[in-house]
């Protein structure tokens, strides 16, 4: 489903240049749950950031179901995101002015996923609170609202960055557990973070270390190639 | 998510950045609709004062002595017609608000107790309409047929609510409703009495014919009474052309002040908003990188945050021109009032500039937030997401 081949990326400051990815190339399938680990600096996010389409790499390619993501127009990049791709991040990004309901919406691109929304705030236990304003939610109400964002419209791919680096153990168990759902239901994840120990769920372990890959294993064959 | 929706609700929310700019909005436009007004409404009043005192140039036969004009009631006449052959002139340009008159003095006027005085009859003709000049408001008070505007010094030997009676040519008796009984001071009118043109011609039996016309000069860069003089005799060589120049140089000096003022003060005021405004939304899309950055990881294109932005910048251009447009108006009227004497009722709000501001403000304040919106619109997502909140 996803591929990447000989990916780096340089970063230029001034006359200094830095590799933060050196040649990585794997393969994700459907259905898998990748975590990618790594120390701090290691090229994490910026490797998540090159497969949700936000960074270009300076070489090699990643494709997306067989095709270039970064050779197709900018027009397509977009839906890429839009329509593929979940976003969970360390912070929730909610609109301040926008009321729960309208956070959620922002990531809704029909009547059908809109039509989910009650569903939704119902299995996240928010009913009633779509018309609140993130000000007014406890830190584990704001992070399942930016959960729902995430997959309303019901991506195939969910890339978290560091989901769960500002929570407390108790919402970071219960963040887990909703990309764990996610994940039976069939969707792919690639979960960054610098927390080994968070890889438990995922199939495939990518540890990173300086821009390249240290390791790479595949604990249980993905069920849903 | 209504697109439109996210817009007012953040604007809604960023209150006073919102209401700074919306501020900056009413200022320019109240000040440049204000200003606009007042000019338009000092060009009037400059207008009706000097109808009231005439016009600036007349236009006569050559060889006619102007002072025979108030003394002698056998001054050369032309035909009235020369006005429509005037007027149909595409070349005709440099003067405007053509008014045919027949000025004569009538040596024995009888007053109701029987006594004679020598007074002045003047005939005014409607303005004549020159097709191929865009339309101009109508200068002065046209005189109704069947009535009459007395002067000062006639009016005082007429009884209130009497009619005006004059022997005509022809040994009969006419009488004519008083519309008006004019106030002191008028110079030569105030021994005078305004007819409809063709009262006056029926009157004295010299249907078709006048002895003078009151007109315009434009303001032309090779001088007024020049330009007019050109283009009348190049119609008519038997027509001269004088300029009655205190009066023409007041309003063009007015004129050119108040333009003076307006082109430097709208535009500086104008400028000054727009700089302010940019500002603000700089400030603004700073604030909400995150924002803008979670749009674009959410898949909004380049274009969709550029609009966003922009129809931030064209509401609030589109509500403060509407609130600055009554603003200045009600602004000029309360001022016009206390300037003007003529003209202090007739600001009217002018409807012509309201569709203008409504849309040159919009776009002037999209302009100046179309840099920030370019930056914004060029947020880097993964950059602003990995920065701490
Ligand atoms: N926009 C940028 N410009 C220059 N250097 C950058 C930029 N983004 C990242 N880097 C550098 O690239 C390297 C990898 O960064 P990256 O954010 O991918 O690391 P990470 O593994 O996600 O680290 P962390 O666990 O701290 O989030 C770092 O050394 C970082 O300083
Ligand atoms: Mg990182």
């Amino acid at each position: 489903m996803i591929e990447l081949r000989d990916i780096t990326k340089i970063y230029t400051r001034g006359s200094v240049t830095f590799t933060a990815l050196k040649d990585i190339s794997f393969n994700i399938n459907k259905g898998d749950y990748c975590t990618v680990v790594g120390s701090s600096g290691a090229g994490k996010s910026t490797l998540l950031n090159i497969i949700a389409g936000l960074v270009h790499p300076d070489s090699g390619n990643i494709y997306y179901n067989r095709s270039d993501i970064y050779q197709q127009k900018a027009g397509d990049l977009n839906n890429y995101r839009r329509k593929r791709l979940g976003f969970v991040f360390q912070q929730f990004y909610l609109m301040p002015y926008l009321t729960v309901a309208e956070n959620i919406r922002l990531a809704c691109h029909n009547k059908q996923h809109a039509g989910k929304l009650d569903f939704y705030l119902g299995k996240f236990s928010l009913s009633g609170m779509g018309n609140k304003y993130p000000s007014e939610l406890s830190v584990g109400e704001k992070q399942r609202t930016a959960f729902i964002r995430a997959i309303i419209s019901e991506p195939e791919m969910l890339l978290a960055d560091e989901p769960a680096g500002n929570l407390d153990p108790g919402n970071r168990s219960v963040l887990m557990n909703l990309i764990g759902e996610y994940h039976k239901n069939g969707g792919t994840v690639i979960l960054v973070t610098h927390d080994p120990s968070m890889s438990e769920h995922s199939n495939i372990s990518i540890t990173l270390e300086k821009g390249m890959i240290q390791n790479n294993t595949m604990r249980v064959p993905s069920t849903q190639k | 998510m209504n697109a439109l929706r996210l817009i007012i609700k953040e604007l809604l929310y960023r209150k006073i950045s919102s209401l700074i700019i919306l501020f900056t909005v009413i200022i320019a436009s109240a000040v440049s609709v204000g200003i606009y007004s007042l000019s338009k409404a000092s060009e009037n009043e400059t207008r009706k004062i000097m109808r009231e005192q005439g016009l600036n140039l007349y236009i006569f036969p050559k060889g006619t002595n102007l002072i025979d004009f108030y003394s002698a009631n056998n001054t050369p006449c032309f035909p009235e017609n020369y006005i429509h052959v005037l007027a149909e002139s595409k070349t005709f340009d440099a003067v405007r608000h053509l008014t045919g008159i027949l000025q004569v003095k009538y040596p024995d006027w009888k007053d109701h107790n029987g006594s004679s005085h020598q007074i002045l009859l003047v005939g005014y003709k409607d303005e004549a309409m020159q097709r191929f000049l865009p339309e101009q408001e109508i200068m002065g008070t046209d005189v109704v047929k069947g009535t009459v505007q007395v002067g000062a010094l006639v009016a005082r030997n007429i009884p209130e609510g009497a009619q005006f009676t004059i022997t005509g040519n022809d040994g009969r008796q006419y009488s004519f409703d008083i519309a008006r009984r004019l106030g002191e001071g008028k110079g030569m009118i105030d021994q005078g009495v305004a007819f409809n043109l063709a009262d006056l011609q029926m009157l004295l039996g010299m249907e078709g014919k006048i002895n003078k016309i009151e007109a315009l000069g434009c303001v032309c860069k090779d001088g007024r009474i020049n330009n007019s003089r050109k283009q009348v005799q190049a119609i008519f060589a038997d027509l001269e052309v004088t300029e009655i120049s205190s009066i023409a140089d007041a309003r063009e000096n007015q004129r050119l002040m108040m333009n003076k003022y307006g082109a430097f003060i709208i535009p500086f005021i104008i400028i000054s908003c727009l700089l302010i405004t940019g500002f603000l939304f700089y400030q603004n899309i700073n604030a909400r990188k995150y924002e803008i950055g979670l749009l674009k990881a959410l898949g909004n294109s380049t274009g969709s945050i550029l609009m966003m932005i922009l129809a931030k910048a064209f509401i609030l251009g589109l509500a403060g021109a509407v609130t600055g447009f009554f603003a200045g108006t009600l602004v000029a009227e309360y001022f016009g009032k206390e300037i003007f004497l003529f003209t202090a009722t007739s600001i009217k709000p002018l409807w012509n500039l309201f569709w203008y501001s409504l849309l040159i403000f919009p776009v002037l304040w999209m302009l100046s937030s179309w840099i920030p919106a370019l930056i914004a619109s060029q947020t880097d997502a993964a950059k602003v997401l990995a920065e701490e909140y």
